[in-house]
């Protein structure tokens, strides 16, 4: 198929038109046809910077030259179209409605949007957890440090943990702060929860829901930080599961342009959300003459700032690619399956273990134990010898760090993997763990002839 | 160096390095930029890697290639690269600055009636914040336009001089613009930097309009506390890459990008030296593909001549055309005595259009619309200072015959809506 050779060239050219009207890949390597990797990489950590489809590809760039054309014009009269479009479509994807739904450049940005925007007091409470992602986690220590200079308080999650774990262990959390012997000082207190529906690392699914349920009891508010979620988590359902704020990167597993993310907010909160950040030209001040009330949520989000708009409609081009190529069930159907068996044939490989044995935690993210002592503690050097040992000399990547006393892989799984990835991935951390290992001058370790290092 | 011959003449000629469609007259390049082909390939190209292997591009690559970046724009700013880092766009940056200041009660942030709107509402936001939360108060410097340099920079010290007598003990910052956007005028910046020092007020420098119009920059030397300039207006970066300059003995205030990043430092934690271009490495725009575009954009200026013989063409237009465009529709440019003074790359001609005619929604977008659907072509329109104005911008693709056209088109939809009053 001569359209799909165009992979280093201008996916402009590519008549997706004509595309859409062929079978599409067939899941596995398949898939390579239509992504822009050098055919001999092996990605297995789509989650961190996610991955542009070409015939997304193409219409991003037909988007540019439409936006060069007549910038005026476009940015003026035609970009709201495609802006509206593409909320909708998320609306509907995720269960809320449209005019709950803005888009923003990442989820770092929306999370930042909504806790600045909050009004804190004196004695109000930050919660976030150890496995906040870092952006977020030093945002809210900023908020802290600022005045009016809210507590933080922090729910320790070590992984491996159960589901049923996590839920008895949150609800306590959240009772003792509810009922903390300063709770007199401050009868106005408001508790805000930062709350990860999938942690990064470890990659791990969380009872969000039920966490969200267990805050609505306690008066506690939840700002869900959703990175991963669209496009993996299935069955998101925001109007059911009703957190108070809602955000999630489309450039992560819904595979859109990188610089696009949602921010939900129910009609019920968005008098809280005062200003987009940076304030946009439609902010209406309470201080000015003709002041009526505020402006509109979604109005403010419209525009705050030149930008390069076309991330944010390449949601519209990523809804049919997905159509095209099988539909939501089918792309989560593979992916997942092959995170429980691509995690449990990595584990082999590397005489490890999966961190979750049930799947409870696994969506499409799966991390494996790595054969590297967990006494071992990690530094930017081990970091930066892994790194580029699997980058540079083998070609293929996926993500690692030490968490709750051991090292871990984190591999992504999508549409184009197959479990000669994994494979091949624990080949190579079998080497590069045996080397680490001798860099650490690690004197308690044995290694096989194989390759394999056993701690005694 | 290109020589003469190998270099295309300016004019219509240039229009075959853009993207314009073929019947299209931009005179408003001041607001959104436009991108050359050789940096929308340069985007491309780059896409193509990161696309090849994103983690391999942003792991081992991004850094190298967004340094080489702000060194190029550091040595067209007279600057040091470690004063200068990266933003999406000026709203950002001067966000950035404003939101990071740590106000006191009492403080006050001095803005001007030509402030720009969306930099005019984040002051609003910040002014009117709530009492648990300390903040500035705000003070207009009232400017209408035209007025002399001298005017100004006497009328700028005086309302200092007034602002720092009702707060004496508190901080003052100022918000000053190189070259207001509506009317489009050239400021005396750098005197106002040089008051603002005698006076002891803090500078936050809008400098949305200077990179690839103002010449001889020259940040070091002018020594603002802080400054913001877009690379996507007159620099020809893709949109959505904008610098931001905070000089070293300054940076310590700005404890945090909008949105904080991974690399923030809280306030209880060490900053080593490097910690505020590291704050700036990885936060907002995961793809940073604008940033990158900056090496794109210079080379292609210099190829086509440089810096200086772009802007001696495009401000020989400007005031040419404007001159062409003021007899057309029968009207005058806005100028003071000193044609250079006022006017760069952008100029102002008032409109024939009775002042009597209110600005509004509906008036706007029929300028609107007619310019964009009906004639093709866009200018800026505005009333400001009990007249009504168009603002041409003078670009490497113009000639001045786009002003005739643009003049023309003018005077058919004043006609349309005085009429319309009329009825």
């Amino acid at each position: 198929m001569a359209a799909l050779e165009l992979r280093s060239t201008f996916a402009k050219h590519l008549d997706v038109e004509a595309l859409y009207k062929t079978d599409p890949p067939k899941f596995g390597h398949d898939m390579h046809k239509v992504f822009g990797f050098d055919p001999k990489y092996i990605n297995l950590n789509h989650g961190s910077y996610g991955s542009l489809p070409l015939p997304v590809r193409a219409e991003c760039d037909r988007l540019t030259s439409e936006i060069e054309s007549s910038p005026d014009r476009f940015l003026r009269l035609i970009g709201i179209n495609h802006l509206n479009e593409v909320r909708e479509r998320i609306a509907k994807f995720i269960g809320a409605n449209t005019d709950e739904i803005v888009i923003v450049n990442n989820a770092s940005h929306g999370i930042g949007t909504i806790l600045r925007n909050i009004e804190w007091h004196k004695g109000d409470i930050i919660l976030g957890t150890t496995t906040t992602y870092g952006a977020v986690s030093q945002a809210i220590k900023y908020l802290a440090d600022i005045p009016p200079n809210p507590d933080i308080s922090t729910f320790n999650l070590q992984f491996p943990i159960s589901h049923s774990e996590i839920i008895i262990a949150f609800r306590e959390h959240i009772r003792k702060l509810t009922q903390r012997p300063d709770a007199q000082d401050y009868p106005e207190r408001k508790t805000v929860a930062v709350i990860d529906s999938i942690v990064s690392n470890p990659g791990a699914r969380l009872p969000w829901k039920e966490m969200v349920s267990i805050c609505k009891e306690a008066g506690v508010w939840t700002v869900v930080d959703a990175a991963h979620s669209i496009g993996q988590e299935p069955n998101i359902n925001l109007s059911e599961a009703q957190p108070d704020f809602w955000v999630s990167n489309c450039h992560k597993w819904l595979l859109s342009k990188r610089g696009c993310a949602v921010l939900y907010v129910p009609h019920r909160n968005q008098h809280i959300i005062k200003s987009p950040i940076p304030t946009p030209v439609t902010y209406l001040s309470p201080h000015d003459e003709d002041y009526h009330g505020p402006e509109l949520f979604t109005k403010m989000f419209e525009w705050t700032g030149t930008i390069d708009f076309v991330p944010y409609f390449s949601v519209t081009a990523v809804f049919d690619f997905r159509k095209w190529i099988g539909g939501e069930e089918k792309i989560y159907e593979y992916c997942h399956n092959l995170a429980l068996t691509g995690g449990k044939r990595l584990a082999q490989i590397m005489g490890t273990s999966v961190m979750d044995e049930d799947g409870e935690l696994t969506y499409n993210m799966v991390n494996v134990e790595l054969p590297i002592p967990g006494t071992i503690q990690p530094t930017s050097e081990i970091d930066a010898l892994i790194k580029t040992r699997l980058l540079l000399d083998r070609n293929m990547y996926a993500a690692h760090f030490h968490h709750n006393g051991k090292w871990w892989t984190r591999c992504s799984t999508q549409i184009w993997n197959e479990i000669s990835d994994f494979e091949a991935l624990g080949e190579a951390f079998n080497d590069i763990s045996l080397e680490v290992v001798k860099s650490a001058g690690n004197q308690h370790v044995t290694c096989t002839t194989d390759n394999r290092c056993i701690v005694s | 160096m290109s020589s003469e011959s190998s270099s295309p003449a300016f004019g219509h000629a240039m229009r075959s390095y853009f993207g314009f469609d073929s019947d299209y007259i931009n005179l408003n390049h001041g607001a959104f930029g436009a991108v050359p082909k050789p940096v929308v390939e340069a985007a491309h190209a780059l896409t193509n890697r990161v696309e090849s292997n994103p983690d391999y591009f942003m792991r081992l690559e991004y850094e190298l290639l967004l340094d080489e970046g702000r060194a190029r724009l550091a040595q067209l700013v007279g600057a040091d690269v470690d004063e200068c880092v990266l933003v999406p766009n000026v709203s950002n940056g001067i966000n950035t600055v404003l939101r990071n200041f740590e106000w006191a009660e009492g403080d006050i942030l001095v803005s001007a009636s030509t402030t720009f709107d969306s930099i005019a509402r984040a002051v609003e936001n910040i002014t009117g914040a709530r009492p648990q939360v300390p903040h500035p108060g705000v003070s207009k410097f009232i400017l209408d336009f035209p007025q002399s340099h001298a005017t100004i920079l006497a009328s700028f010290r005086e309302h200092l001089r007034a602002v720092k007598s009702q707060a004496p003990n508190n901080t003052i910052v100022a918000l000053i613009d190189t070259i207001v956007s509506q009317p489009a005028i050239l400021m005396p910046w750098k005197q106002m930097v040089k008051i603002c020092k005698e006076e002891g007020v803090w500078s936050v420098i809008d400098g949305a309009h200077s990179l690839g119009q103002e010449l001889n920059i020259g940040l070091s030397e002018a020594d603002p506390d802080f400054w913001v300039g877009s690379c996507s207006k007159w620099m020809y970066t893709k949109r959505g890459c904008t610098l931001l300059y905070v000089p070293k003995r300054n940076q310590h205030i700005i404890k945090t990008t909008l949105p904080t990043a991974h690399s923030v430092l809280a306030a209880s934690e060490d900053k080593p030296p490097t910690a505020f271009v590291m704050e700036f490495i990885y936060f907002g725009t995961v793809e940073a593909i604008p940033f990158l575009s900056i090496k794109a954009a210079l080379d292609f200026r210099d190829s086509i001549g440089g810096e200086e013989t772009i802007n001696a063409y495009c401000h020989s237009l400007a005031k040419a055309g404007g001159r062409r465009l003021a007899e057309v529709m029968g009207t005058s440019m806005m100028v003071t005595d000193n044609e250079d003074e006022l006017i760069a790359n952008m100029v102002n001609v008032e409109l024939p259009f009775p002042a009597t005619i209110a600005s509004t929604k509906a008036v706007f977008r029929v300028f609107q619309n007619r310019l964009l659907q009906d004639h093709k072509m866009y200018a800026g329109h505005f009333f400001h200072n009990g007249k009504w104005w168009t603002r041409a911008c003078a670009q490497i693709y113009n000639e001045i015959g786009d002003f005739e056209k643009l003049g023309y088109a003018l005077v058919a939809i004043c006609n349309e809506i005085k009429e319309a009053e009329a009825r």
